[in-house]
């Protein structure tokens, strides 16, 4: 392999990273203010790659376009969940709450598969088949749009925590829920929102990854651990560790990939996950929190 | 000795309804009786580490997977002694989880779920693209897997082992140490309680019955591949039964596998239906029966004597 081709993979991989890190985001904040792992995330993510593909075929309406109504959308349809399925359960311990999103993520699976289908699908757009050559460089032209949006995203996402009165909010209920309660902060609607905010951080990362690669209704399992990799590697609740994760577990897995074989990338990815685990679990990258 | 009674009794009739029906309904009888006893091993091995431990894994996959594998390797390339091989795949799986304890015990459990996933799709992962052992396409059986009836008998076998494992165990201190690591690890361990070991304990003994699980699957089979012996599917199977029967309570294997073997013959031409409704069943059961049923004839059963002796006081559940 050329060094060229070499240099265009890692930084392809660097790239997709950003991207993963913007649904990784959603699936910490859940984490880091709920305490809710929620094991329907990459459903979500999944969820926002079909409506990219429906909003196209049906009403011809490019997902770049539409990417903050595919959010919307998301963050609409994740409110009940969080609602009626979610809420009554996060008080008694972090087993409930999971499970049932694990029993939800199974549902999805199987719905998306019935309604849709288990065909391979892909959002088809000239923009995200066309190179992008930069001397010797070749990337996929929607590598560098996906990572430019979810960086911008991401960005917001960090002001709208530190800056806004929501994120003190959010802040506030996460380092101790009752001692927010009680100084006036409404926990539960923060918790619906956060949930609502990760649920459209899904929806427009799973859109982003429609473009660039094809899925099916099963695909959400994988993104999930590749999350969870990404968000040990940056730190629970560190947003911007959380960006240089993705970007750090996307070079490590194409490196893997044009090492030992394409087939590895993801398998790289769960080895990261359990080797951090073990070694630092509180991510390598940890300093602050939300 | 008075706590073993009940126990005794069980075995005593669970044995004479496993020797009696497949011996009266045939083929099929044989066959339902199989995967029955398979699906109460895996939810015992399940239920002592989320009922006992707090520990809910999603890595059923990989115990089960590991346990067919090695079976296989076993069978087709050291030794034909069916006991030895399944010995080998118990052991395997017990030595796989030591291995990746210190991953997976980490935070308070909290990732003890995910890693356990993790565990399970790297393994399918590992095995679809290397190829020393069969890549996607797997491994074949040399000689003829044992007849039904041999299978059945094997499997009743392994069902009575693994009820006097846990029986023995949920007895043991070991158990009354594990309960206490999942009311309060922080408590726990101020008491004295080694909770790394206390859990490594539980891992690695319901990692082994589950490999023994997936090594009877694997020769009842004859084939195996990566995509369903390392499937989300036996994960899903293994959190359904306990969930469904009653999570840390001592019956509720074998009533959840019972629901979940009845719910799988019901809606056997509705594959994604099937999966969806036991998903549903699920996120029904966590809000509304989190004991489970057996949990919710308990409930029934101190209810009515309750009504019947209106002094006696309400006795909470004992899990």
């Amino acid at each position: 392999m050329s060094g060229a081709v070499l240099v265009s993979n890692l930084i392809s991989g660097v790239l997709l990273g950003g991207d993963l890190a913007l649904t990784a985001l959603g699936l910490s904040l859940v984490l880091g203010v709920m305490r809710v792992v929620n094991l329907a995330h990459g459903e979500f993510l999944i969820g926002g790659a079909y409506l990219g593909m429906f909003m196209l075929q049906l009403f011809g309406i490019d997902p770049l376009v539409g990417l903050l109504l595919i959010g919307l959308i998301l963050a609409v349809l994740a409110y009940p969940i969080q609602k009626f399925l979610l809420s009554p359960l996060i008080e008694k311990g972090v087993e409930a709450p999971m499970m049932t999103a694990f029993g939800l993520s199974v549902i999805l699976q199987n719905v998306y598969t019935i309604l849709f289908s288990g065909d391979t699908r892909s959002i088809e757009r000239s923009y995200a088949t066309e190179p992008l050559v930069i001397g010797s460089v070749t990337v996929a032209q929607i590598y560098v749009i996906g990572f430019a949006i979810s960086v911008v995203i991401i960005v917001l996402v960090h002001l709208l925590v530190s800056r806004t009165g929501f994120g003190r909010d959010l802040r506030a209920a996460a380092t101790d829920p009752t001692a927010a309660g009680i100084m006036g902060v409404d926990v539960k609607r923060v918790y619906a929102l956060t949930f609502a905010l990760g649920a459209a951080c899904a929806g427009v990362g799973g859109t982003l990854i429609g473009l660039a690669f094809s899925f099916t209704p099963t695909s959400g399992s994988g993104y999930l651990l590749t999350n969870f990799a990404i968000m040990v590697l940056g730190g629970l609740g560190n947003i911007f560790g959380t960006l240089i994760g993705g970007m750090l577990l996307g070079f490590l897995q194409s490196l893997g990939g044009v090492t030992l074989g394409d087939g590895y990338r993801e398998l790289v990815g769960l080895v990261i996950f359990l080797g951090v685990l073990a070694v630092k679990p509180q991510g390598l990258l940890s300093r602050g929190r939300i | 000795m008075n706590t073993w009674r009940p126990t005794i009794l069980w075995m005593a009739a669970a044995l004479v309804v496993i020797v009696l029906v497949p011996l009266s309904t045939g083929e099929y009888g044989i066959e339902i009786g199989f995967r029955l006893l398979l699906y109460i091993v895996l939810g015992e091995a399940w239920n002592l580490m989320a009922g006992y431990g707090g520990l809910v894994s999603l890595g059923t996959a990989s115990s089960v997977g590991i346990g067919a594998y090695v079976l296989v390797g076993m069978l087709n390339h050291i030794s034909p002694s069916l006991p030895l091989a399944l010995t080998a795949s118990a052991v395997a799986a017990a030595i796989l989880a030591a291995i990746v304890s210190p991953a997976v015990f980490r935070l308070r459990g909290l990732y003890f779920t995910v890693g356990t996933l993790a565990l399970g799709e790297a393994l399918r992962l590992f095995m679809i693209n290397f190829n020393y052992f069969g890549g996607a396409t797997g491994l074949f059986l040399r000689d003829d897997p044992p007849s039904p009836t041999g299978l059945y008998i094997y499997a009743a076998v392994v069902f009575a082992l693994a009820t006097i494992v846990i029986s023995i165990y949920t007895r043991s201190r070991l158990s009354i140490a594990l309960r206490a690591v999942r009311d309060d690890e922080a408590a726990a361990a101020q008491i004295g309680v080694r909770a790394f070991r206390v859990k490594l304990a539980a891992f690695t003994v319901a990692s082994a019955l589950m490999a023994v699980a997936g090594a009877l699957q694997g020769l009842h089979l004859g084939t195996i591949e990566p995509y369903g012996t390392f499937g989300l599917q036996w994960s899903i199977d293994a959190v359904t039964i306990v969930v469904v029967g009653g999570m840390g309570q001592r019956a509720g294997a074998i009533v959840g596998a019972i629901v979940v073997v009845a719910l799988a013959e019901l809606l056997a031409d509705y594959p994604e239906l099937h999966v969806a409704i036991n998903g549903l069943i699920l996120i029904i059961v966590i809000r509304f029966a989190p004991a489970g049923l057996t949990g919710l004839a308990k409930r029934w059963w101190q209810y009515r004597k309750a009504a019947a002796t209106p002094f006696a006081p309400a006795a909470g559940n004992a899990s």
